[in-house]
C-alpha cells in the first residue's frame, strides 16, 4: 500500500492546487483525472483519516497499520463522491473510512480475539509492574506505569482491566527475566496440605472454605488475616499482583456463591 | 411504560471524565455481549457526542455530563445530555473546507444505528442513539412498575461522579470499572486498586438485596490517595450487615479492604459510606 502519511505534494504541484476549493479539485480529479488534484484532496483530509484512525481504533492495531486502512478509506472516498449530490465531502467520507477500518477488524479476526495490540501491550504493563514494584517496593499507580511505558493512562487501565479478566488470554506464561518454567504454588509455597482458617473472619465462611482451592485459601489468609498487600502476597507466592488479584476476585466469588447457596 | 435507564451516569464535563464513561460503557457491552467491532463502535460515538459536551456545551466553563444507558432486546441506546447552551452537534456544513469542525455528526451517524439530536425544555440538549448487538444477552427487564427508579441529576463538581445502575449482572460489569478508573485518578497504586475493585465486586453482588428502590446508587468522592462512596438508598437496617465485622458472609472482607465505614440515617432508610485510602 503507498504511504500517503508521509508523501508531502512538491511544492510545485501546490502551486496551482492549493488556495483552490475542494469542489473544483473533485471536479478536475473525478472529470479530468488531474492527479495532483487528487494529491492536493488527500493532503488536505489526511488530518480527518488521522482523527478517525485515532479515535476509532485506539488501543486496537499499532496506528501505523490503521492510518493506511484509513488512507485507502479516503482514496475511495475521493472516487465514489459525488459533489453534485449537494452533500458535504466529509459527510460521506467518514463512513466511507470508518467502513474500511471495520472491514479491516473483521477481516483479521478482531472481533473474536483479543487484540495483538492490546494484548502485547498488557503484558508489558505486567512485566513493567512487578518491575518498578520490585524498584521501588510498593505497587506503582497508574500514572507512573503510564510514563514508564509512554502510554496514555487509559491504554494502562485497560491493560489492568484485561489481567484481571479470568480468562482473556494466559498469564502464566513466563515472565520477563523469569527462569521460563512457572513455579506452581504447591512448590512456592510449600505447605499447601496446611489447613488455612479464616475464623476471624466468619463462621459461614470457614463451612464454606474446604471448597476451595488450597493455594487460593492460603492467598485468601494472607490477604485477610495476616493483612498483608497484594503485592507482599506477590512476592511470597512468587506470581504477579494482577495473579494474586484475580484469584482473589474468583475465590472470593466462589464464596459469596457458597455461602448464598448455604 | 416510562422508560428507565438500567445506567445513568452524572459527572462533570471534565475531559478526563470521557474516560470513566467509556470504561462504563465498556462494562455494559461485556455484560451484552457486545463483540470487540460493536463495543469500538460504541465506545467511538458516544465519546463523540461526549466531547462535545466537554468542548462546548458550557462555553469554557464547568457543568454537568448525564449519561444514560438503556439495555434493549437487542442491543442497547445511549443518551448523552448537556445542561448548557453552547454549540450543539452540527452535521458539517456544505462548501466548508474545514475538516476539523464538525465529524462528530457523521461519525455518530455512521457507527449508531439510529441517532436522534434534540435540544431539551429549560435548555441543554440530548444526543440518543442505539446500538445494535449481534448477539445480545437479554437482562431483567425493568419496568416502570412503580419500584423502577433512577437517581436524578444531581449537583455536580469536579471531584465527584454519580452512578445509578441496575440490575445486579449490570452492576457487577460496571461498578468495578468504574471505580478502578476513579482510584486511578486518585493516585492508588495498582495493588490498591485491585482492593478498590474487590469492593466493588462485593457490593455490586450483594447491595441489591439491600437496596430500596430499583437501582443501587452509588457516589464517588475523590481526593488524592483517597477515595469516599456513597451507597444508597439502603433499607433500615441493611448499611451494617453490608459491611460489619461480624456481619455474616462476606461483609467482614468489605471491612478489611476500607479505612472507614459509616452508616448515615435519612428519612428513607439509610446510606453506606466507605472510605478508601492508599496509604503506602
Amino acid at each position: 500500500m503507498p504511504s500517503l502519511a508521509t508523501k508531502p505534494p512538491s511544492s510545485l504541484r501546490a502551486d496551482h492546487a492549493t488556495g483552490v476549493d475542494s469542489l473544483q479539485l473533485f471536479r478536475r480529479w473525478q472529470r479530468d483525472g488531474d492527479g495532483v488534484a487528487r494529491e492536493e484532496l488527500v493532503r488536505r483530509h489526511m488530518p480527518l483519516v488521522r482523527r478517525l484512525a485515532r479515535r476509532y481504533g485506539r488501543s486496537a492495531e499499532p496506528f501505523e497499520d490503521l492510518l493506511q486502512v484509513a488512507s485507502l478509506g479516503l482514496l475511495k472516498a475521493l472516487d465514489r463522491y459525488d459533489a453534485d449530490r449537494g452533500h458535504p465531502f466529509v459527510a460521506f467520507a467518514v463512513p466511507t473510512i470508518l467502513g474500511e477500518m471495520r472491514r479491516y477488524f473483521r477481516d483479521s479476526g478482531w472481533s473474536v480475539h483479543v487484540p495483538r495490540g492490546a494484548q502485547e501491550r498488557a503484558l508489558k504493563v505486567r512485566d513493567a509492574q512487578e518491575r518498578l514494584s520490585n524498584k521501588r517496593g510498593r505497587a506503582p499507580t497508574v500514572h507512573q506505569l503510564a510514563e514508564y511505558l509512554e502510554l496514555d493512562a487509559e491504554d494502562v487501565i485497560d491493560a489492568l482491566q484485561a489481567l484481571q479478566a479470568y480468562e482473556t488470554f494466559s498469564l502464566d506464561a513466563p515472565r520477563a527475566g523469569g527462569d521460563g518454567e512457572a513455579i506452581s504454588y504447591g512448590d512456592s509455597l510449600g505447605r499447601d496440605d496446611e489447613h488455612y482458617e479464616l475464623v476471624e473472619l466468619d463462621v459461614t465462611l470457614s463451612a464454606v472454605l474446604g471448597y476451595i482451592q488450597p493455594r487460593e485459601r492460603a492467598i485468601l489468609h494472607m490477604r485477610f488475616v495476616e493483612d498483608l498487600t497484594q503485592t507482599e502476597i506477590a512476592d511470597r507466592v512468587g506470581i504477579s499482583q494482577m495473579q494474586v488479584s484475580r484469584l482473589l476476585r474468583r475465590s472470593l466469588d466462589q464464596l459469596r456463591t457458597l455461602t448464598h447457596a448455604g | 411504560m416510562a422508560e428507565i435507564p438500567n445506567v445513568r451516569l452524572s459527572l462533570s464535563n471534565r475531559p478526563e471524565n470521557v474516560l470513566v464513561v467509556r470504561q462504563a460503557l465498556t462494562g455494559v457491552a461485556d455484560s451484552l455481549g457486545l463483540d470487540a467491532i460493536e463495543t469500538n463502535d460504541l465506545n467511538t460515538a458516544v465519546t463523540e457526542a461526549c466531547n462535545n459536551v466537554v468542548l462546548h456545551a458550557y462555553a469554557g466553563e464547568e457543568g454537568p455530563l448525564e449519561v444514560d444507558v438503556y439495555a434493549l432486546a437487542d442491543g442497547l441506546a445511549v443518551a448523552v445530555r448537556d445542561r448548557g447552551s453552547g454549540i450543539r452537534l452540527r452535521p458539517p456544513e456544505r462548501d466548508s473546507d474545514d475538516v476539523r469542525s464538525g465529524i462528530g455528526v457523521p461519525v455518530i451517524n455512521a457507527l449508531s444505528r439510529h441517532a436522534e439530536f434534540k435540544d431539551l425544555d429549560g435548555g441543554g440538549t440530548e444526543v440518543r442513539m442505539e446500538f445494535a448487538a449481534s448477539k445480545a444477552t437479554a437482562l431483567e427487564r425493568l419496568d416502570g412498575n412503580g419500584r423502577g427508579s433512577v437517581g436524578g441529576a444531581r449537583t455536580q463538581c469536579a471531584s465527584t461522579v454519580e452512578l445509578s445502575v441496575a440490575p445486579t449482572a449490570l452492576a457487577r460489569a460496571v461498578l468495578p470499572r468504574v471505580l478502578s478508573v476513579l482510584a486511578a485518578r486518585a493516585h492508588f497504586s495498582t495493588d490498591r486498586i485491585s482492593d478498590v475493585q474487590l469492593v466493588a465486586d462485593l457490593l455490586a453482588a450483594s447491595a441489591f438485596e439491600s437496596i430500596s428502590g430499583s437501582h443501587l446508587d452509588v457516589g464517588v468522592m475523590m481526593a488524592p490517595r483517597n477515595l469516599e462512596l456513597r451507597i444508597g438508598s439502603l433499607r433500615a437496617g441493611h448499611g451494617e450487615s453490608l459491611v460489619a465485622a461480624g456481619a455474616e458472609g462476606l461483609a467482614p472482607v468489605i471491612e478489611r479492604l476500607t479505612d472507614a465505614r459509616r452508616v448515615a440515617r435519612a428519612d428513607s432508610g439509610e446510606t453506606l459510606e466507605l472510605t478508601l485510602v492508599d496509604r503506602r
